[in-house]
């Protein structure tokens, strides 16, 4: 159930059509609620193993009382706390592992729901006009079963918005039916498109051990290169779509997460298209106040620019650390904040070279831009093999072949992505140039129930045929 | 059509035209069987197999000696992911690429014994092990060495021990009995009953309704469905391309339960035990009866494709092992006097090896012969068989590459 099966599909199918037996916001909230409790009881049978969450859900909502009630001060003792019982919760390897609770317990959606807790927290504290948060409210919106497993990290208000509306969005069958079509694609994205990509990984992984003739390593190395972010896109990116689309089927917009993230031509595009909403709110609630407070108290203009620099590397060096608990991630989020740095530093550094006026036209001009998308991609990829490998395993695949020819993989790689995303780019801009009555051929409704009937035959024909558990959520694990 | 073009659609929504109500639905089932059709079209072009195989070269139905070779039978077969093979069949009723009767003077004479491997389904009789090995033992010992092959299909190991005399009126140096994990989970089978068509009779359409009703009593209507589409055209043409990934074969067949995969876990089930009840009690009569012959009786287990895969890769999931049963069959053959090689830990250092087998018929290839060949004779020249010893690599060496 906590990932893109036949059996969650259906679930929450089958929740959207109850909800929607009434507009009334007491039937539809009472029905989410049960329907995230019962998905709790799906992901796990012992009632004891969600006390940790219950107890972490019980912290928030305690600091949330205490700043209602006038004990702003509260406000950072709460966060703090909040802080700590994650890292508590989730393990962290810097804490000893003495330290831990040893028994079994749910910590699926954890973070996620950190986030929702401390967006509540700090909004409570920094908001002038007190917002009360009920306690059903606070659990619908923290447990909500669309949410809980891999985001995206949704605001409340704009929750509260779609949820609690006395006259809830519309619900035609025209969005109906796109939302269906969303959950085929998603749901191919995730069975069929994701599991092919991440056999050529598995399998790629395994030949770089294996006494092969160099150049048959040389691919091998080339296909572990290349191949991660596009499956980490479609396991991610599928799942999202379907949650996203049972949430609209009842009648809640969910905020989107992805808006084609490999076309971005820079590391500061990409991650404005990649998991976004984990980006915007570490925009909002780390970026932003850091560099204001560090704008307060450095007042060289010179050196301004540089605090920008700095802020993106310890916001997205946050965002690397944030997705899992050992020393790889600690390194992917260096790798992460020092390629935003870099990126940002290298746009800084042109700009005052040749110009804003000619940097603008440059970064327009058609290779400029193909070449950085390719190099955007490899210098994800690359940070991603501290994403999904443990040291050992780098250092198996790293010796596995010498400097000089990992080198000529990557710049292989490199090429060969700017070539096929640019080649992707000018595609789709061709299809959609073909229109019909003012709207592309391709997004009329004849093309996507085609599409979506054929995604979706594959993808049926491929999880029958396979028989096994559908592919686990990478962002699950986080 | 980004992603976020598609997120909601509530802007103003029209009302849909009364025509796409059964215009879209037609579209859609329009699409679907298109598709279907064309792929089930395209599969059965690529992926034919031939009506008649060795099948019809095999008496199945007489229990006294299991399934068994028709003597001077031929007939020309193809798997569906073969190509056409011709199964001669000798007087006494072998593949055995020559006929029976008493050996040359001067030559030492291995008789191979096992199931479908050992007989080379779905390879030419000059390209399987049966037929390289004795090439490549003779070229290695020095000595002029033959090799009779009396593996037969479904000749697991209670069939083969009821044709065990035939085994012995070869005049054999050397008894080898060539093992893949499906003899011992078919040890007990005497005739094909589980292979042949229940309703031969039956039309199409009509056998079709039979399964389904058989796997609906069964199971669920999920598994139905699978089972159903489990024997399309489509579905052997997407597993010939999905499972020549090492690792998404291993996955598909470790979903595939307890009665196939049992063999590859740590924790056997008692099922799996049973098996290897019968076939300890079918080798302890074997290896007896070739003790009172006074002929050397050696087993080798060949892995099949998942155990093949997970050695190569030399990773499994927690709970499985690939080494395990070849450690149980080394311990029941050993235990009745026998000689037990093992060739698996060879497997580590073969790249390819989703060559070694067709992916949906699970039989060695070509290339999985000659694989097959060369580890069998690096085995058996190593000196513990001493009539077959050549300066090689000793046993042990192999063992310590585990």
């Amino acid at each position: 159930m906590d990932t893109a099966s036949f059996e969650f599909v259906f679930f929450g199918l089958a929740v959207a059509l109850v909800s929607n037996f009434s507009r009334s916001r007491v039937w539809r909230s009472a029905v989410l609620l049960l329907a995230s409790l019962a998905f709790l009881g799906f992901l796990a049978h012992n009632p004891i193993a969600f006390l940790p969450l219950f107890g972490f859900l019980l912290l928030g909502y305690a600091g949330l009382v205490l700043i209602e009630h006038g004990w702003s001060k509260s406000a950072v003792w709460s966060i703090l706390a909040v802080i700590f019982a994650y890292i508590w919760l989730k393990k962290y390897t810097f804490l000893p592992e003495g330290f831990f609770l040893h028994s079994f317990y749910f910590t699926v959606g954890l973070s996620y729901i950190f986030f929702r807790v401390l967006h509540l927290l700090i909004e409570a504290g920094d908001s002038r006009e007190k917002q009360h948060v009920g306690m059903g409210a606070y659990l619908l919106y923290t447990l909500n079963f669309t949410t809980l497993v891999s985001g995206p990290i949704q605001r409340y208000d704009e929750f509260a918005r779609d949820q609690f509306a006395a006259e809830p969005i519309p619900l035609g069958p025209r969005v109906a039916g796109l939302q269906l079509e969303r959950i085929v694609r998603g749901f191919f994205k995730v069975n069929v498109l994701a599991m092919l990509l991440n056999m050529v990984r598995v399998d790629a992984l395994a030949q770089m051990a294996q006494p092969l003739p160099p150049s048959l390593k040389l691919y091998a190395a080339f296909r572990l290169a290349a191949v991660f972010p596009f499956f980490l896109y479609c396991n991610f990116s599928g799942y999202i779509d379907i949650v996203i689309a049972l949430a609209r089927l009842m009648r809640v917009r969910l905020p989107e997460n992805f808006d084609r993230p490999f076309s971005a031509c820079s590391a500061l595009d990409f991650w404005n298209q990649w998991h976004m909403t984990l980006s915007n709110w570490l925009k909002t609630y780390v970026y932003n106040p850091l560099l204001m407070a560090l704008m307060r108290r450095v007042s060289s203009l010179a050196m301004q620019p540089l605090l920008g620099v700095f802020c993106f590397f310890v916001t997205f060096f946050l965002i690397g650390v944030w997705h899992g608990r050992t020393s790889e991630f600690v390194f992917f989020g260096v790798l992460t904040g020092g390629g935003m740095s870099i990126n940002k530093l290298w746009q800084l550094g042109l700009t005052r070279a040749i110009g804003r006026k000619s940097y603008k036209s440059l970064a327009k001009n058609y290779a400029y831009a193909a070449l950085g998308r390719g190099l955007n991609f490899i210098w994800f990829a690359f940070t991603l093999f501290w994403f999904w490998a443990s040291w050992q395993q780098i250092d198996k695949v790293f010796t596995a072949m010498s400097v000089v020819q990992w080198l000529g993989v990557w710049m292989a790689a490199w090429l060969c992505q700017a070539a096929v995303l640019a080649l992707w780019e000018w595609l789709r801009a061709a299809l959609l140039s073909v229109k019909a009555y003012g709207e592309p051929v391709l997004t009329s409704r004849y093309a996507r129930m085609v599409y979506a009937s054929a995604l979706g035959l594959v993808a049926f024909v491929v999880v029958v045929l396979l028989s096994q558990p559908a592919p686990d959520i990478v962002y699950k694990a986080f | 059509m980004t992603e976020l073009d598609d997120a909601f659609g509530d802007q103003k929504e029209a009302k849909l035209p009364r025509r796409d109500w059964i215009l879209l639905p037609a579209l859609g089932l329009l699409t679907i069987c298109l598709i279907a059709a064309c792929s089930e079209l395209i599969a059965r072009r690529v992926f034919s197999g031939s009506k008649k195989s060795v099948g019809s070269c095999m008496v199945t139905n007489d229990p006294s000696t299991g399934a068994r070779g028709i003597p001077n039978c031929s007939v020309w077969g193809k798997g569906a992911e073969s190509s056409w093979v011709e199964y001669r069949i000798n007087r006494c009723g072998h593949r055995a690429g020559m006929e029976c009767g008493p050996k040359p003077p001067g030559t030492y004479r291995i008789v191979m014994i096992g199931s479908s491997v050992v007989m080379g389904y779905y390879v030419p009789r000059e390209k399987s092990f049966a037929a390289l090995l004795p090439l490549q033992l003779s070229r290695e010992t020095g000595h002029k060495i033959e090799l009779y092959n009396e593996g037969s299909g479904w000749g697991f190991s209670h069939s083969t021990d009821l044709r065990f005399n035939d085994v012995l009126k070869e005049d054999p140096d050397l008894i080898l009995w060539v093992l893949t994990p499906t003899d011992i989970q078919r040890s007990s089978l005497v005739l094909p009953t589980a292979d042949l068509d229940p309703w031969p009779n039956l039309s199409l359409p009509e056998k079709a309704w039979k399964r389904l009703q058989r796997s609906l009593a069964q199971g669920s209507i999920m598994d139905a469905v699978a089972e159903a589409f489990g024997r399309t055209g489509t579905a052997l043409m997407l597993r010939h391309f999905l499972y020549k990934s090492q690792s998404q074969y291993v996955k598909s067949f470790l979903a595939s339960g307890d009665a196939n995969a049992g063999y590859l876990k740590v924790e056997q089930s008692a099922e799996w035990k049973n098996h290897l009840q019968q076939f300890n009690s079918d080798a302890a009569d074997m290896e007896a009866r070739a003790m009172t012959a006074g002929v050397p009786f050696v087993a080798v287990l060949v892995p099949d494709h998942a155990q093949a895969a997970m050695i190569s890769m030399g990773e499994w999931p927690r709970g499985y092992d690939p080494y395990k049963l070849d450690n149980e069959l080394r311990a029941i053959i050993t235990s009745h006097g026998g000689i037990y090689i093992d060739i698996l830990p060879g497997f580590r250092s073969i790249p390819n090896v989703e060559q070694y087998t067709f992916p949906v018929e699970d039989h060695p290839t070509s290339v999985g012969h000659a694989m097959i060949s060369g580890l069998l004779a690096r085995a058996l020249s190593e000196g513990t068989v001493p009539a077959l010893k050549a300066a090689s690599q000793p046993q042990a060496k192999l063992e310590k590459q585990r």
